[in-house]
């Protein structure tokens, strides 16, 4: 099926000519590759410094009438914390650095369809952030990251600036995600049908349309908050006619789908990574692929299980709580793919592998508590405790960060030319898994027995737990060391990684690493899928002289 | 930007426009979502209260809106039969269409900020309720797209004129015709959801 | 270039593995059983023992996935991972899918999730009871400040801040609001919460079962003082007991001595009162019916009409009883009524708008 990609004609030959000075190289560069390290760079400081902020609560926890941090300072703490982490950090890594470096490469572009607004995207992404945690200097936000009205109308500008960051944010993932859905829609190479596609580019699809389609209602919902707290307009305000609950609904309309923005790409990294190391197909790619999509429309439709005791009518509890349910079902299919995937595989257990059964295991638990949640009776004494601080890291952190680790050790060779040593990396595993788990596995139990969440001194029964979850969650920080210490090391001295160190079947192991600007000398033609460890590569190249010039 | 859009050969060109128009969509797409929470918003304060507008609240008046509505729809009108007389190279009929359809459009801006005077001498403000709220928030929101598509309309113009568009390459005026009839789609929705709705 | 190694099957370490986490899973599920919930939260009221019940429900069945799941993941790793001696680029099984064991490991969740639906969506009215279901319940308002509680209970003039006492036995509707910011009133001990939003009543019904003192915690973020929203208790007692401090707190809360006596009451002016109502009530009271609320209800047919919520006396209240809410303020659902200090009035300005208010119809 020639015609599959509908390019009547291929893209060959004339390549752009590169970029000649050092700020079109390396600052304001349109490569998607570029770019992806200038995410990397700017999320990992972002990471670095939410983390700080996750050590100081911790810290202000170790003891339960602790006077270390003041309470405004506390809240001022988890509130940018969760703000950073959610916007600053998964976000921007998963979208802007993951699927900049990897999608096009796997699709056999030479960039993706809008380089000029790939670029403008990421560079409103470091004011974002400089309006965020710019916002301590006048009172940062002390309502969480989800800033209930009527307490965030209440608050200082740092709010007003918390809200314009993260508006700011929304831009660009909504920019970003309709740049990568073009891109993968129109921009494959000739012969990749979409069942030919690498099951990262599926994720970063239906990662693509979720930004792009939700994020529109967190910047609705912004520009609300913004416009009452500065002039006074009347939209959550309960005294001047406006509904709490009307904020709750917009923000949680775009946050549910955000979660699988979230996570969607760390399954794809998952589906990756699976067959290289266990050298064989991935089981049930079709099953993943849709169920990708199902988890993307469906994630539209479960919002207000955040609202379970917001005073929801049961009427309308009861199709939410359907839907949550149903939502874990293509989810649980990918788990089950994913175990069945290391059946009868030759399995290699190089550090990628590693965090990738680190995310199946945390993963699935976060899973399960997720699921525990669904149930709106159970939930009535679930919400707003410990057990869900726990659901959420363990699979934002659990899912989300196992799986962003486990894609920097896949991808690092490809993206620098060099390898990370397999010592520190298993070292950097098993000292994250062990103390990640140690941390949030008890905060489910003492949130069951009566811990509410956002609090910074709470009742002394809580003490013993409380001060084992700080002394986890510090070595959790300090594990994060042996992982830089190996990026600056591999970068110095790293061995040299070649094309394919790992012997991979995805169109980015077929270049060099790291890849020219251009990336493919020929645009390969594809002859069938990825996974078919045993059969030969489905790749061909065309010969001819038809020239494609990206246009600028 | 525009020297490329000559200088390449036709298939490239089209795969471009293709690429293009489509990222074009989703971003229509996504303002309408836009539009559509604050609809939500309107929809769901409104169903909080009994009578409409609340008690004391001068509401905007009807036959204003439908003067300036018609207006609105004049210059979707005269922007489609722009676009046609481009297609068919007639040159004086489509700048004489697409001036009309910058006046009409300046026309309309002009009708709202008479009705905003109005209502604003009458007491309804922006803060002064949540009918000034979903009011003002969705019209003026909906009256900022307007404004930055007089200034696109009048940049497709001046860039028709320097010669950037052929007869078979002209993306940029395509865009600019499809987000005035956006805006236009988005006032039908507003002006039934805000002045109809009784 | 094998074209897989169709010899990979179901091996017998396969199914000893199976059976393996067979009985951890049955050990754990048995566990999930017996563990006593109570022990650790005690379960003080009904809905308590049902949630609990519906919880060991979901994990009891967690247990064999979390089992199977990690246990295959770790004995593929182990089994299958690459051999000394064995090639390293050898492919494995080359089997892409499996009709009939995706079709069960779909089936058999969904099955789980649609069970534990039904008996979730059962559960809900049992706590979540609509207006008309309040007549076999005693009915007291929670309402949330910053930072704490105050509960009203009919017949009782003022609120009683920070504690609520509950007969046993005797089911019982809270009405949950806020008079400023959202916060959430939550009960570990009954499993039952409910957010505390201004502007808003809502409901939740339970029954006490089990005498005994059970903490009460704010779960909503409210402000700088949220973390302090706890260390207040909810007070399960015998009837006697719970009548006792009743009676106690109604004494406390007997009139109080006031200036607008029935002498100055009788003198009040509607006109000047007009005139008051205008400048000093209209930001929260509106002159129209009830349901035409701003921050407070409307005021119009205040003394006749039913809708008017028994204040002070499970009545619609008199021109005294309104007398006296003007004088000394008032916490409602709604907000504060302020007393008449803060509202800068006199007994007189008092008289004038109790007489207003009976002429408003």
């Amino acid at each position: 099926m020639q015609a599959a990609v509908g390019t009547a004609h291929v893209p060959h030959g004339h390549i752009h000519p590169p970029p000649d000075t050092f700020i079109k190289k390396y600052i304001f560069s349109q490569d998607h590759k570029v770019i992806a390290v200038q995410y990397f760079i700017t999320s990992g400081l972002f990471f670095v410094l939410a983390g700080l902020l996750a050590e100081m609560m911790r810290a202000q926890l170790a003891s339960a009438n602790n006077t270390l941090l003041s309470p405004q300072t506390y809240n001022e703490a988890y509130s940018v914390h969760g703000s950073a982490m959610v916007w600053l950090v998964i976000i921007p890594i998963l979208t802007g650095a993951f699927g900049n470096l990897i999608m096009p490469l796997q699709i056999g572009a030479r960039d993706v369809a809008f380089p000029w607004l790939n670029m403008f995207s990421f560079w409103l992404f470091p004011p974002a952030g400089i309006l965020l945690f710019g916002s301590f200097i006048w009172g940062a936000p002390e309502a969480g990251w989800t800033e209930y009205p009527p307490i965030s109308l209440q608050q200082s500008f740092g709010t007003s600036m918390w809200c314009m960051a993260i508006f700011l944010i929304g831009v660009s993932s909504t920019i970003t995600g309709l740049n990568f859905l073009v891109t993968i829609i129109k921009m494959r190479a000739p012969g990749m049908t979409w069942t030919r596609m690498p099951l990262f580019v599926w994720a970063t699809a239906v990662t693509a349309f979720l930004s792009f389609i939700a994020t529109a209602n967190l910047s609705a919902a912004l520009l609300g908050l913004l416009i009452e707290r500065t002039f006074g307009v009347p939209f959550y305000d309960p005294a001047k006619g406006g509904s709490p609950v009307l904020w709750q609904h917009i923000f949680w309309f775009y946050s549910h789908p955000a979660v699988y923005i979230m996570i969607l790409p760390a399954f794809g990294i998952v589906s990756e990574i699976l067959p290289t190391f266990c050298r064989r197909p991935i089981f049930g790619y079709k099953a993943i692929a849709y169920s990708s999509v199902a988890i993307g429309l469906v994630s539209f439709a479960v919002w207000a299980h955040h609202m379970f005791t917001s005073g929801l009518a049961p009427w309308v509890q009861l199709p939410f709580m359907i839907m949550t349910m149903i939502v874990g079902i293509p989810t649980g299919v990918k788990i089950f793919s994913w175990v069945a995937t290391l059946w009868g595989g030759n399995i290699r257990l190089t550090t990628p592998l590693y965090f990738v059964l680190g995310f199946l295991s945390t993963f699935t638990f976060g899973g399960i508590t997720g699921i525990m949640l669904a149930s709106v009776p159970a939930d009535v004494h679930e919400h707003a405790t410990y057990f869900v601080v726990a659901h959420l890291h363990y699979v934002l952190f659990g899912g989300s960060v196992f799986g962003i680790f486990a894609g920097l050790y896949y991808w690092w060779p490809k993206m620098t030319g060099r390898m990370l040593d397999e010592t520190l990396g298993k070292i950097h595993f098993w000292l994250m898994f062990v103390s990640f788990n140690a941390t949030f596995l008890p905060m489910h139990w003492i949130g069951l027995e009566g811990m509410p969440r956002r609090v910074s001194t709470y009742d002394p029964q809580y003490q013993d737990t409380n001060l084992f979850i700080t002394i986890s969650a510090f070595v959790l920080g300090a594990s994060m060391l042996v992982f830089a210490y190996n990026a600056i090391k591999s970068t110095i001295s790293g061995r040299e990684a070649g094309q394919n160190p790992w012997g991979a079947r995805t169109l980015e192991w077929m270049i060099p690493s790291p890849p020219p600007y251009y990336n493919f000398e020929d645009i390969p033609v594809v002859l069938s899928g990825p996974y078919d460890y045993g059969k030969p590569l489905p790749y061909r190249e065309i010969k001819g002289d038809l020239s494609y010039m990206p246009l600028v | 930007m525009a020297t490329h859009a000559i200088t390449v050969d036709d298939a490239t060109y089209q795969e471009v426009r293709d690429q293009r128009l489509l990222g074009f969509l989703f971003f229509l797409i996504s303002d309408v979502i836009v539009f559509s929470s604050f609809i939500y918003g309107y929809i769901y304060l409104r169903s909080t209260v009994m009578a409409w507008p609340p008690p004391g609240i001068e509401p905007a008046a009807l036959y204003m809106a439908g003067v300036n509505s018609i207006v609105l729809f004049g210059s979707g009108a005269t922007m489609h039969y722009a676009m046609e007389f481009f297609k068919h190279g007639d040159k004086r009929k489509f700048v004489g269409f697409m001036i009309a359809t910058i006046i009409l459009g300046i026309g309309f801006l002009s009708g709202q900020a008479f009705e905003y005077f109005n209502l604003l001498h009458a007491g309804t403000t922006w803060p002064s309720s949540i009918y000034g709220a979903s009011f003002f928030t969705l019209t003026g929101l909906h009256g900022f797209h307007v404004f930055i598509g007089v200034i696109y309309l009048i940049t497709v113009l001046i860039q028709a004129q320097k010669g950037v568009y052929t007869q078979q390459r002209y993306f940029g005026l395509t865009a600019g015709a499809l987000y005035w009839h956006f805006v236009d789609v988005i006032w039908v929705a507003l002006f039934s959801l805000l002045y109809v709705w009784k | 270039m094998s074209m897989g190694h169709e010899e990979h099957k179901l091996d017998a370490g396969f199914w000893r593995a199976t059976i393996v986490m067979g009985v951890i899973s049955a050990l754990g599920m048995w566990g999930v059983v017996i563990f006593p919930i109570q022990n650790y939260v005690p379960e003080a009221a009904g809905i308590a023992v049902q949630i609990d019940w519906l919880f060991k429900f979901m994990a009891f069945f967690s247990v064999p996935i979390l089992v199977y799941v990690n246990g295959y993941m770790l004995y593929f790793t182990v089994r299958y991972r690459n051999r000394k001696g064995q090639p390293i680029d050898e492919p494995g099984s080359s089997i892409h899918d499996h009709k009939a064991l995706e079709f069960w490991w779909t089936a058999i969740p969904s099955a789980l999730m649609l069970v534990l639906g039904i008996l979730s969506y059962l559960l809900i009215p049992t706590y979540y009871t609509a207006a008309s279901a309040k007549t076999n319940s005693v009915t007291i308002e929670a309402i949330g400040h910053q930072f704490s509680w105050a509960f009203r209970y009919p017949g009782l003039r003022d609120p009683v801040p920070d504690e609520l006492h509950l007969p046993i036995n005797v089911p019982v509707t809270i009405d949950v609001t806020s008079t400023d910011v959202i916060h959430s009133f939550w009960v570990p001990a009954f499993r039952m919460k409910q957010d505390m939003i201004p502007g808003m009543v809502v409901p939740m019904t339970f029954t006490p079962t089990e005498i005994g003192k059970y903490e009460i915690v704010c779960t909503e973020f409210c402000g700088v003082g949220h973390s302090g929203m706890r260390d207040r208790f909810v007070y399960v007692q015998s009837q006697n007991d719970f009548d006792a401090w009743y009676a106690g707190e109604k004494t406390k809360q007997a009139h109080q001595p006031t200036e607008v006596t029935a002498a100055v009451l009788a003198s009040g002016d509607a006109a000047a009162g007009q005139a008051l109502f205008q400048s000093h009530c209209t930001t929260c009271h509106n002159a129209a019916p009830f349901d035409q609320r701003k921050v407070g209800p409307g005021l119009a047919n205040l003394f006749n009409d039913p809708a008017h919520p028994e204040l002070l006396s499970g009545k619609p209240p008199t021109p005294a009883d309104v007398a006296e809410i003007l004088e000394h303020g008032l916490t409602g659902s709604y907000g504060q009524m302020p007393n008449e200090q803060m509202n800068g009035i006199s007994a007189k300005d008092i008289a004038d708008l109790v007489a207003y208010l009976k002429t408003l119809k």
